[in-house]
C-alpha cells in the first residue's frame, strides 16, 4: 500500500504542477514589458479603427481576468489558440518544430550519457592517474566551453567538408533514400556533436562524483575483502549505486529535450523549438509562448514523476 | 519601417545587385541565395518582413514595377496606363493571355477583386494592404483586360501605392474570405503557391527555405537560371563560411566585418548607397512634461552638433556608409532634398549655443536646464546592431558639451511601449537611438511623423499641424513635379524641427560567387520587391 500511496501523491503532486505551471505561464509574459497589441497594431497606415479591430480579432481587447478564463476553456479542450506571429494553429507550430528539435537534442543527450558516463567511471576507477586528469580535464574544459563559441568554431573547422546549417541540403534534386539519408546525417553531425561534448562534460563530472562517493563506501572494501573481480565490482556494486544521481540527470536531460537548445540552433539554422520559443519572446506572441511552455512544463513533469517512480524501484529506502 | 524589426516590419530593403558584365552567359542552374532575414509568412496579408514582399514580387503579378534604376515605373502586369484630367479615375491596360500557374486564365478582374476585397475588408482582414487602397472607392474590370480604378480625390502616388500591391488569383482567395473577411489573415496560403511570375514557389519550409522554380506559362520576359532558392540562415559567421564553401552562390547582405575577407577569396562584392539609415530621436511630444528644453530646437542643434557622423561611420559602419541628413535617403532619388545636408561636428558650436540659452554648468560639468540637470535616458533597441558602438560615440561627445546620456538596452517590442508610454502619449522618454528604411517613394517616411501614425509608426512623438497638412496635401498631388517641390519643403521643415537626429545611410554590400552574374544594382537586393528584373536577369558565367 506504501507503493500506491507514493505512486498517487506523485501523480497528483505532477498535475498540480503542471497546473500552477499553465497560469504561471500564462501571467509571466503579459507581466514582461512590451505587449503584442504594439506589434499587432502596427500596420502601416492604420486607423485608430483597425487597430482596435485587430485587437479584437486576438481577443487582446478583452481583461486578462478573460483571456485567462478563456485560455484554460481552449485548453481543456485541447486548443492552444493561434499564433499571433504567423496565424497558423499553435500545436501544428509546435509538432514541426519539435520534429526537427528532437532527434537532434536526443542524438546529443544519448552521446553524453553514454560517453560521459563511461568516462566519468573511468575517472572515478582511476583516480590519482593521468587517465584521470585527461578525462577530468577534458570534461572541464568542454564543460566550461560557450555552447554557441563550440558551435563556431566547428563551423569554422568543418567548412567545406560538412554542412554550415540547416537541416538538409534542399537544392538536392529528386534524392535516392539512402542519398537523403547521408544528407540528413551530415546535417545533424555538428550540432549533435556541440551539445553532446558540452552535456558530455556535465555527464562526466556528476558520473565521477557519484562514483567516487560509492567506491568509498565499506561495501566495496567488502567486495575487494571478498576478492572479486575490479569489474565486477565496478559493475555490480558501484556503479549500481552510483546511478542514482544519473538517473535523475539523465531524466531531466530527458524532459528539456523538447525545449531544444537555442544557442545551438540559432548557430547552425536549426529550425526547432528553442528558436520558435525565442521569435516567440521577441514577438510577444502569447499563444505560441504558452503553448511551447506548456510541452516543456508537461514534458519536464512527466520525465521526473518517471525518475520518482524509477527511484522508488531502484531505491528500497524510499519504501521502509 | 524597421530594418531590426525588420524581422517584424516591413516592406523594404535588401541587399546589392552585383552588377557586374559577363560577355557570355549560360543558361539553366539554380541560383542559391543566403540571408539571415526570414520569411515570415506567405500570405500577403499577414507578413511583415522584407523578404516575405521580395517573394511575392517573383509570384504575383503587379500592375507595375521599377525600371532597372529603380526610379521610374516600368509595365509589368499592365502594359500602358491613364488617368482622367480630374486624376479621379485611372485605367490600366493588362495583358492579354496571361495565366496563373494552375493554367487558370489571370484577367484584370483578378486585379479588381483584389483591390475591392481590400478596400472592403480593410478595417479588418485585409488591414495590412490599408496603406496601398488609400483614397481607392472602388475597381472594376470593363473588359478582361482593362482595369478602372475610381478615387475619391486626385493622389499623388498611384502608381507606387501600385508597385507594392500583389494582384491575387481571385478564384483561389475568394475560397478564404472567411467570416467577414478574417479569412484573409487564417489561410496560410501553402506552397506551392498557385501565382503568376518569373517563378513558381514550389517548397517553403519556415525558417529554412524557400525554392522558385521557372515558370514557363509567365507572362514577361523568361529568367535565365531553372530556378533560386532563399536558405535562410540564423548566425552570420555560418552564413559567411557557408558562402565561402560554395554551400550557396550569393549572400543578401553581408556583415561589414566580413566584407574584406569575402573579397579577398574572391567573391564580387556590390556597394551601393542603402536606403537604411540611423537615427537619434528627440521625443517630440506635446504631452511630454519633463526635460522641457527638448522640445527648444536650439537645443536640437547643438545636440545635433555633438555627432560625430565621421567617426560613426568609420567606426560603427567600418566605412560601409555615409552620413545621413534628411528623411528621406538618397535612394530614392530625385525626391532627396540635395539641400538638406548633415549638420558638421562642431563641439565648440554647441557649447556656445547652450551656453547662450544660459544652461550652466554645475560642478559635475552637467549642465543645468529649468532647474534639473541636462541627463537623459537614451533606449536602444537590442536588436538593432549598431546601437551599442554608436552610443559609444555619442555618450563622450556629449559629455564635452555637459549632457549626461544613460543607456537603456529593451528589445524592440519593449522599447515601442516604453517610447509610446503611456497609453500612446509618449509622455515618457528621452532619447532613443533606431532605423528606419525607406521606400523609394516618400510617402511611407513622411507619415512616419504624422499626428495619425501616433502608436502606428510614428517613434518620435512628432506631431505638427501645419507638416500634416502639407503630407495630405502631397498625397493629393498628382503633378509630380509639383509633389517633389512640397516634399523638399517638408524635408526642409523636418531639419528644422529636428524630432530626428539622423546618424549614418548604410551602404547595402552583397557577395557573389564568380560564377554567377547578372544581378542588377539597387539600393535593396538581388531578392527585392522593386522589380522582377534581378533574379529574371541572373545567370551562370561563361
Amino acid at each position: 500500500m506504501r507503493g500506491a500511496d507514493y505512486f498517487i501523491k506523485r501523480v497528483v503532486f505532477a498535475v498540480v504542477t503542471v497546473f500552477v505551471a499553465i497560469t504561471i505561464n500564462f501571467a509571466l509574459f503579459r507581466l514582461a514589458p512590451g505587449s503584442a497589441v504594439a506589434n499587432l497594431s502596427r500596420v502601416p497606415h492604420a486607423t485608430p479603427e483597425t487597430r482596435a479591430a485587430l485587437k479584437k480579432e486576438f481577443g487582446l481587447d478583452k481583461s486578462r481576468g478573460e483571456q485567462y478564463v478563456l485560455y484554460l476553456k481552449q485548453l481543456a479542450h485541447g486548443n492552444l489558440g493561434i499564433s499571433f506571429a504567423n496565424q497558423q494553429p499553435v500545436s501544428s507550430n509546435l509538432r514541426t518544430a519539435l520534429k526537427n528539435t528532437i532527434p537532434m537534442v536526443l542524438l546529443g543527450t544519448l552521446f553524453a550519457i553514454i560517453f560521459g558516463t563511461f568516462t566519468g567511471v573511468i575517472s572515478a576507477w582511476r583516480r590519482g592517474t593521468a587517465t584521470e586528469g585527461m578525462t577530468l580535464g577534458t570534461a572541464l574544459t568542454l564543460y566550461a566551453m560557450p555552447t554557441h563559441w563550440l558551435g563556431l568554431m566547428l563551423i569554422i573547422v568543418f567548412a567545406g567538408t560538412l554542412p554550415t546549417g540547416g537541416m538538409s541540403d534542399e537544392f538536392l534534386i529528386n534524392p535516392s533514400f539512402t542519398e537523403h539519408m547521408q544528407d540528413l546525417a551530415r546535417h545533424i553531425f555538428l550540432p549533435a556533436l556541440t551539445l553532446g561534448l558540452v552535456l558530455f562534460g556535465e555527464y562526466t563530472l556528476i558520473v565521477r562524483s557519484a562514483m567516487l562517493e560509492t567506491l568509498g563506501e565499506d561495501y566495496i572494501l567488502t567486495a575487494r575483502a571478498k576478492g572479486l573481480k575490479p569489474w565486477a565490482i565496478m559493475r555490480k556494486h558501484a556503479l549500481r549505486n552510483a546511478l542514482l544521481p544519473v538517473t535523475t540527470l539523465i531524466a531531466l536531460s530527458l524532459g528539456y529535450i523538447v525545449a531544444g537548445a537555442i544557442l545551438v540552433e540559432t548557430v547552425f539554422s536549426w529550425p526547432g523549438i528553442g528558436r520558435a520559443v525565442y521569435d516567440a519572446v521577441l514577438q510577444r506572441d502569447y499563444p505560441m509562448l504558452q503553448g511551447a511552455f506548456l510541452v516543456l512544463t508537461v514534458s519536464v513533469v512527466f520525465f521526473n514523476l518517471v525518475a520518482d517512480l524509477l527511484y522508488f524501484k531502484l531505491d528500497p529506502r524510499i519504501t521502509e | 519601417m524597421r530594418k531590426t524589426s525588420a524581422a517584424l516590419f516591413l516592406l523594404v530593403t535588401l541587399a546589392a545587385g552585383c552588377g557586374g558584365s559577363s560577355s557570355s552567359s549560360q543558361e539553366g542552374g539554380t541560383f542559391k541565395i543566403g540571408t539571415s532575414s526570414r520569411i515570415d509568412s506567405l500570405n500577403p496579408y499577414v507578413a511583415f518582413n522584407q523578404d516575405a514582399y521580395s517573394t511575392f514580387m517573383y509570384i504575383y503579378p503587379f500592375l507595375v514595377q521599377y525600371d532597372k534604376a529603380n526610379q521610374k515605373f516600368a509595365p509589368d502586369f499592365a502594359k500602358s496606363w491613364s488617368s482622367s484630367v480630374d486624376g479621379k479615375t485611372w485605367t490600366f491596360k493588362t495583358l492579354s493571355g496571361a495565366k496563373w500557374s494552375d493554367g487558370q486564365p489571370l484577367t484584370a478582374e483578378d486585379a479588381a477583386w483584389t483591390i475591392n476585397t481590400d478596400v472592403k475588408y480593410k478595417d479588418g482582414g485585409a488591414a495590412n494592404a490599408a496603406g496601398l487602397i488609400a483614397h481607392i472607392k472602388n475597381a472594376e474590370a470593363t473588359d478582361p483586360n482593362t482595369l478602372v480604378v475610381h478615387y475619391e480625390a486626385a493622389v499623388g502616388n498611384v502608381l507606387a501605392q501600385f508597385q507594392q500591391l500583389a494582384i491575387l488569383p481571385k478564384h483561389i482567395w475568394t475560397q478564404h474570405l472567411g467570416k467577414s473577411g478574417n479569412g484573409l489573415k487564417t489561410w496560410a496560403n501553402p506552397a506551392p503557391v498557385v501565382g503568376s511570375g518569373p517563378f513558381k514557389l514550389t517548397k517553403f519550409k519556415k525558417d529554412e527555405i524557400a525554392l522558385f522554380e521557372r515558370d514557363p506559362s509567365f507572362y514577361g520576359p523568361k529568367p535565365k537560371a531553372d530556378g533560386f532558392g532563399l536558405r535562410m540562415f540564423s548566425n552570420d559567421d555560418a552564413l559567411v563560411a557557408a558562402l565561402k564553401s560554395h554551400e550557396i552562390d550569393s549572400i543578401e547582405e553581408v556583415p561589414p566585418t566580413a566584407i574584406n575577407a569575402l573579397q579577398k577569396a574572391g567573391f564580387v562584392i556590390s556597394d551601393v548607397p542603402g536606403a537604411d539609415q540611423t537615427d537619434f530621436i528627440v521625443n517630440s511630444s506635446p504631452n511630454k512634461k519633463s526635460h522641457p528644453e527638448l522640445q527648444n530646437p536650439k537645443v536640437r542643434e547643438a545636440f545635433d552638433n555633438a555627432i560625430d557622423r565621421k567617426q560613426i561611420v568609420d567606426v560603427v559602419f567600418l566605412g560601409k556608409a555615409k552620413p545621413a541628413a534628411s528623411i528621406i535617403a538618397g535612394s530614392s532619388g530625385d525626391w532627396a532634398n540635395p539641400s538638406v545636408q548633415p549638420t558638421a561636428f562642431d563641439i565648440d558650436k554647441a557649447n556656445s549655443i547652450l551656453d547662450g540659452l544660459g544652461y550652466k554648468k554645475g560642478g559635475d560639468g552637467i549642465r543645468v536646464a529649468n532647474g534639473s540637470k541636462m541627463s537623459y535616458e537614451v533606449i536602444t533597441p537590442t536588436d538593432l546592431s549598431s546601437a551599442n558602438r554608436t552610443f559609444q560615440i555619442l555618450q563622450p561627445d556629449f559629455r564635452k558639451i555637459g549632457v549626461q546620456l544613460t543607456q537603456k538596452a529593451l528589445d524592440s517590442t519593449a522599447a515601442f511601449d516604453a517610447m509610446t508610454a503611456p497609453n500612446g502619449k509618449y509622455a515618457n522618454f528621452d532619447l532613443a537611438l533606431w532605423d528606419w528604411v525607406g521606400l523609394i517613394d516618400p510617402d511611407f517616411m513622411l507619415s512616419v511623423v504624422t499626428c495619425a501614425q501616433f502608436e502606428g509608426w510614428n517613434d518620435s512623438g512628432f506631431c505638427d499641424k501645419k507638416y500634416d497638412a502639407d503630407y495630405s496635401q502631397q498625397q493629393l498631388t498628382p503633378d509630380q513635379a509639383e509633389r517633389r517641390d512640397l516634399v523638399w519643403k517638408m524635408q526642409t521643415y523636418l531639419q528644422q524641427k529636428k524630432p530626428y537626429l539622423w546618424l549614418a545611410v548604410l551602404d547595402h554590400v552583397g557577395a557573389t560567387s564568380k560564377n554567377w552574374t547578372g544581378l542588377i544594382d539597387s539600393p535593396q537586393g538581388p531578392f527585392n520587391s522593386l522589380s522582377k528584373l534581378s533574379l529574371t536577369s541572373v545567370h551562370q558565367a561563361g
